[in-house]
């Protein structure tokens, strides 16, 4: 009788198991809480997030693998966790008083927040195809939830279910190419993988390009790159608001988080010749992104195609292959987090009410009755079209760096003339919110925690333009794994 | 690298007082219009006194970079917070901050609606465009160089006239276009400088550092230029990009297009002396057939459109790009005195056009329009006004013992000493700028008084007069003393022309290595042709 | 490069496979072979020995017997997983004590909160 001990550490999973503590405790609490009071659970969360996100900053620097190598803890694991952290406790400042005008205040939806976080959390650092898989469903459940909480409203419920359809099969999918690779390795340990690989000297076999194919096709769903990016502009539009800016922000970095490790660690992007397939639906995402978003006359929309192009843009890191381009992919997320979820916290700020405030023409006059918000949206817009000082712009800039050093210059060329197509629309809602008259009746739904959300986005975003030092520093860091 | 002899960040200083004042103007009630139009003013006046502080410090002996102010930024890219001056932005800089001034002045009783909004506009740009002058460093200028349209954009869309969103989106647009692919230029060069075969090793966006580059002509030289080109040709604007620039110009309000005119249009000639000759000198001399061909259709395609308009602003808009036709084709000259008048002649555009538009811009805050057939036979009711307009109007014709006039000189010598042909379609640039200058003016001065509105107009009042006495001043003083103009720039242009002189004998000798190469090659095969069947034996 | 194409390890299964197919397809044919075959009224209605069906089938389920369902199933097998626990706790020892009390109180986490929401409640 030899007694079992596994090998594991659960300081790596420090920060997790005290969110999931908080989760659990929250659906305990839910239902001895007033329907009005409901609130109290939000800020309850915060604390759980300020708990947990202290914790990962005392974890900085570590580099554990435990869990039998399911679970890896480093620099880049972390610094994700801390960005889907930072992402979960803005969307809760941005929800409390908008799931109130919208008849939804139930305490399940900032439990369902914090279990989205806890998967988000566990994709950065997982190393193994499975518990990489586990995590990725156990964000996308709660989201799928979160898409169709306004379950009066025909346009989340549509919403939805789209998204609940394309998410599961892009899930399918996804596990249909883990099993080829398994298939062709023997083993669903990302280290183990390359390892294999490079024992055997295959660098394309037919079940290896299976599940490239699967894969990418997959992950293509989950970032919303083009052609799999159909069912973003409808589950955007209709999703409670804070649920669409946590899609666009939190599920499409945790996308790119795990896509990092999965395809430079297995397929070995630098080695093999996988660029081309990628380079095209890059290409293909920028530009449809782009150019459709110019004809969008909802604000929602608008943004959900604007993050199908950023999808593009982010590309461009993978694409090369190279540290460069991932600590760029790392640095273009932060910024366009924080930009986003900006800009999202403005429509929120619209909807009160007697209006949803999601038209692009709810916006108009919105400077001239309010300045600091118009001084405030120019910056998430110069930031989304990458113009200094701006943390969009530094993200750009790393990214064109590393397309220019790894000799993309095409690439480069049409990120560029993309961005000149972004300032379009972008600026034509300057143009509304500046040059128009301002609607009557329009009122703000100004609460002290929306304004804290709106300041944080908008410092940042500024902040990290004008000093980005210490993000780069970061993600040069965190990349050091890819070594 | 360079010298700072007050030990004291200036630069700063200057490029940061607007913005300063901006902030504080932010933080002001909207209603006290006029507070904040003095506070603006002040504020104005204050940056140009500090900036005529750069004038006794200057030594113009020297083409260093004087002023220095240098800080490291974010080090991971290699960014440093570099600040410095030569010659060249002496000028400018100066001229930014007067005409800044006088752009506010002039925006008194012309701006009457979102006072506050403007005035932070205006100072938020006068940063942007002083901080391009001074960057030594390329992401700060490129930081710059970005942030100034979005002012820009503001003052066209909210306080023009017209097609005024059009015409905002059309500048902002073509303007982002080419300044992405100098962005891409500038990144292409920071990398090749990391590779010790063409610079120093190391990654910097230091201006000083990249210019000392030693790059092949094809393929890099070629394809970098052109990239800079497109950001600074839209800028200037060059010929066939010239098509922003006539909508923002008559669009925009009269301080908008004094500062457009004066200034804006002056940073892309300004980056093509600053950056394209230096950095590529081989391909700047591979280039300038081109690049004077294009200027010289410019020349001559503003001044054939500017004759047609019927609209004073869009004809001085017109009359622009045909004089920043001359600038480019002075630079393009690649010697002393073409550079020379080249910078001059920017100072010059900025001093005239800007007072052309300034008239223009006190007659249609009389008569609101600004079509030449409303007017006609101003000259007796307004003798103040005809005066200065037709002092205006000689000086941008280029009339001697007027600021044009040496300009326009110098970049004619300079484009004789590189080709006579070029001299010789510029001189017809000239003549039709002298024809639809002096048309416009007996159209519009003389003849019958015979509009009815046009009785009871009001001649300039002292405002007015106040504002445009500076530029009337510079016009003569230029015109008659340019020495002391031409003598700050002369170690700074003459560091540029050495270097372009290095570069037109190495591209010479390249070629002609290159063929003797081939010929001995040549001969190598005939003779181990005759000598040995063998040919390796020989090698 | 032929191993990485065709990994041997999934041959029993391709056996499993092919004894899953036969089974089905020789009980089936077995049976049409030694079943009488003398056809008459009785033998077609839906229960040969029951009462014949008065509605259609497919009629509508209240939708709390849904949730009511789901429930069960959750809870159902999730307890599955004691049974493998509990023959091998010897062998497993403390630790996995700790761990199957986790589990279970996160389980009654969700019993409780399911409970107090009233999904337990017929009416």
């Amino acid at each position: 009788m030899t007694p079992i001990m596994p090998d594991i550490q659960l300081i790596a999973i420090f920060p997790e198991s005290i969110l999931a503590i908080f989760a659990c405790a929250l659906f305990v609490m839910d239902p001895f809480i007033a329907r009005d009071k409901k609130e109290q659970l939000g800020y309850f969360s915060l604390a759980g997030l300020c708990v947990s996100g202290v914790s990962t900053l005392f974890l900085w620097g570590k580099s554990i693998s435990t869990f039998s190598g399911m679970i890896a803890l480093d620099n880049y694991a972390l610094f994700f966790k801390t960005l889907f952290l930072m992402i979960s406790a803005l969307i809760i400042l941005m929800s409390i008083r908008y799931i109130k005008i919208e008849r939804i205040n139930l305490g399940e939806y900032y439990g369902l927040i914090l279990f989205a976080t806890i998967g988000m959390m566990f994709m950065p650092s997982a190393t193994d195809l499975l518990s990489f898989y586990l995590s990725l469903e156990l964000m996308s459940m709660s989201l799928y939830v979160l898409a169709a909480f306004m379950r009066k409203d025909p346009k989340s419920i549509e919403g939805g279910i789209k998204y609940f359809l394309t998410g599961v099969f892009s899930s399918g999918l996804i596990l249909y190419g883990v099993a080829f690779l398994f298939g062709a390795t023997g083993t669903t340990n990302l280290g183990e993988i390359a390892a294999f690989l490079q024992e055997n000297g295959v660098t394309s076999s037919l079940s290896l390009i299976m599940a490239f194919v699967l894969l990418i096709t997959g992950f293509g769903f989950k970032i919303s790159a083009v052609p799999f990016h159909m069912w973003a502009p409808d589950v955007y539009e209709g999703s409670p608001t804070p649920v669409t800016a946590f899609l666009s922000a939190g599920s499409k970095a945790a996308a790119f988080s795990v896509m990092l490790r999965v395809f430079i660690n297995a397929f070995a992007l630098s080695s093999g010749n996988w660029w081309p397939v990628l380079w095209v639906i890059a290409v293909l995402t920028m530009t449809l992104g782009n150019l459709v978003a110019l004809v969008q006359t909802n604000m929602k929309r608008l943004l959900a195609y604007s993050s199908i192009a950023h999808a593009g843009y982010l590309m461009i890191g993978l694409i090369t292959a190279s540290q460069i381009g991932y600590a760029a992919i790392l640095i273009y997320l932060v910024g366009y987090v924080f930009m986003t979820l900006g800009a999202f916290t403005l429509i929120i700020l619209l909807c009160s009410a007697n209006m949803k405030g999601d038209q692009i023409s709810d916006f108009k006059g919105l400077a001239r009755t309010n300045p600091m918000l118009g001084l405030v949206f120019i910056i998430f817009a110069l930031s989304l079209i990458g113009i200094p000082p701006s943390a969009g712009f530094v993200g750009k800039l790393y990214l064109f760096n590393s397309a220019i050093q790894g000799g993309f210059y095409w690439l480069a060329i049409i990120g560029i003339l993309n961005s000149v197509v972004s300032l379009y629309y972008y600026f034509r809602v300057v143009q509304v919110m500046y040059m128009d008259e301002p609607n009557a009746g329009t009122v703000l739904s100004f609460s002290p925690t929306l304004k804290v959300a709106l300041g944080i986005t908008a410092f940042l975003t500024l902040f990290l333009g004008l000093y980005p030092e210490p993000i780069i520093k970061a993600a040069i860091d965190s990349v050091q794994i890819f070594l | 690298m360079g010298t700072n002899v007050y030990g004291f960040p200036l630069l700063s200083l200057i490029a940061y007082l607007p913005l300063i004042g901006a902030i504080i103007l932010l933080f002001m009630k909207k209603e006290e219009e006029k507070k904040i139009m003095q506070t603006a003013f002040a504020v104005s006046i204050v940056t140009l006194a500090v900036s005529l502080l750069l004038i006794p410090g200057f030594d113009s002996t020297t083409s260093e970079m004087q002023f220095t102010e240098q800080h490291t930024w974010i080090p991971s890219l290699g960014v440093s917070y570099a600040f410095g001056i030569d010659g060249i932005s002496l000028l400018l800089i100066v001229m930014t901050t007067i005409i800044s001034s006088i752009a506010i002045v002039s925006s008194y009783t012309a701006i009457n609606m979102r006072i506050k909004e403007y005035y932070v506009s205006i100072l938020f740009l006068e940063t942007g465009m002083l901080g391009v002058f001074m960057s030594m460093d390329f992401f700060l200028f490129y930081i710059f160089w970005e942030v100034m349209l979005v002012p820009m954009y503001f003052m066209i869309g909210i306080w023009g006239g017209g097609r005024r969103l059009y015409s905002a989106i059309k500048f902002f647009l073509y303007t982002l276009f080419g300044s992405l692919f100098m962005l891409l230029g500038i990144l292409a060069v920071y990398f090749l400088n990391a590779d010790p075969q063409y610079g120093s090793g190391q990654y910097t966006f230091s201006v000083l550092e990249l210019q000392k580059m030693n790059l092949p002509l094809h393929p890099l030289q070629f394809w970098l230029f052109l990239a800079f080109f497109l950001g600074f040709a839209i800028k200037v604007p060059m010929f066939p990009f010239h098509t922003w620039l006539p909508d923002a110009h008559t669009d925009a309000p009269t301080a908008g297009s004094v500062l457009l005119a004066g200034v804006l249009l002056k940073m892309g000639t300004y980056g093509f002396v600053r950056f394209c000759l230096p950095m590529f000198p081989e391909a700047s001399v591979y280039f300038m057939p081109y690049m004077a061909g294009l200027s010289l259709v410019g020349i001559v395609y503003g001044a054939l459109v500017a004759l047609a308009q019927k609209d004073i602003k869009r004809l001085v808009a017109y009359s622009s790009v045909s004089h920043l036709g001359f600038v480019m084709l002075g630079i393009f000259a690649l010697n002393t005195h073409g550079i020379t008048g080249g910078i001059l002649q920017m100072v010059n555009h900025g001093v005239s056009t800007g007072a052309l538009f300034l008239i223009v811009g006190m007659i249609y805050e009389r008569r609101h329009t600004r079509l030449i057939a409303d007017f006609g036979g101003l000259s007796s009711k307004m003798p103040i006004y005809s005066a200065v307009f037709a002092v205006t109007m000689f000086s941008s014709m280029g009339l001697p013992g007027l600021n044009g006039f040496v300009g326009e000189f110098l970049i004619l010598v300079g484009a004789f000493e590189a080709n006579k042909i070029y001299a010789g379609i510029a001189v017809i640039g000239i003549i039709l700028g002298a024809a639809y200058m002096l048309w416009l003016f007996q159209r519009m001065m003389f003849g019958p008084l015979d509009k009815p509105e046009n009785q009871k107009i009001l001649d300039m009042n002292r405002r007015e007069i106040a504002y445009m006495a500076p530029l009337i001043v510079f016009m003569f003083w230029i015109g008659l003393f340019p020495r002391p103009f031409i003598r700050v720039m002369e170690p700074a242009v003459e560091k540029i022309v050495q270097r372009l002189k290095g570069a037109g004998a190495m591209a010479k000798q390249e070629s002609e290595e290159k063929s003797v190469e081939v010929i001995s090659k040549n001969d190598k095969t005939v003779i181990a042709a005759r000598i040995d069947p063998e040919k390796g034996m020989i090698d | 490069m032929l191993k990485a194409l065709l990994p041997s390890n999934y041959l029993p299964i391709l056996v499993f496979f092919f004894i899953a197919l036969a089974f089905g397809v020789v009980t089936i044919v077995a049976g049409y072979l030694v079943r009488p075959k003398n056809t008459y009224d009785q033998k077609l209605t839906p229960y040969e020995s029951g009462i014949l069906p008065e509605t259609d089938a497919r009629q509508r389920f209240p939708l709390r017997y849904y949730l009511i369902a789901m429930l069960f199933v959750l809870f159902d097998i999730e307890m599955v997983f004691l049974y493998p626990w509990a023959v091998s706790f010897n062998q497993l020892g403390l630790f996995a004590l700790v761990e199957m009390i986790l589990f279970l109180t996160i389980l009654f986490v969700g019993y409780f909160y399911a409970w107090k929401k009233g999904a337990l409640e017929w009416d």
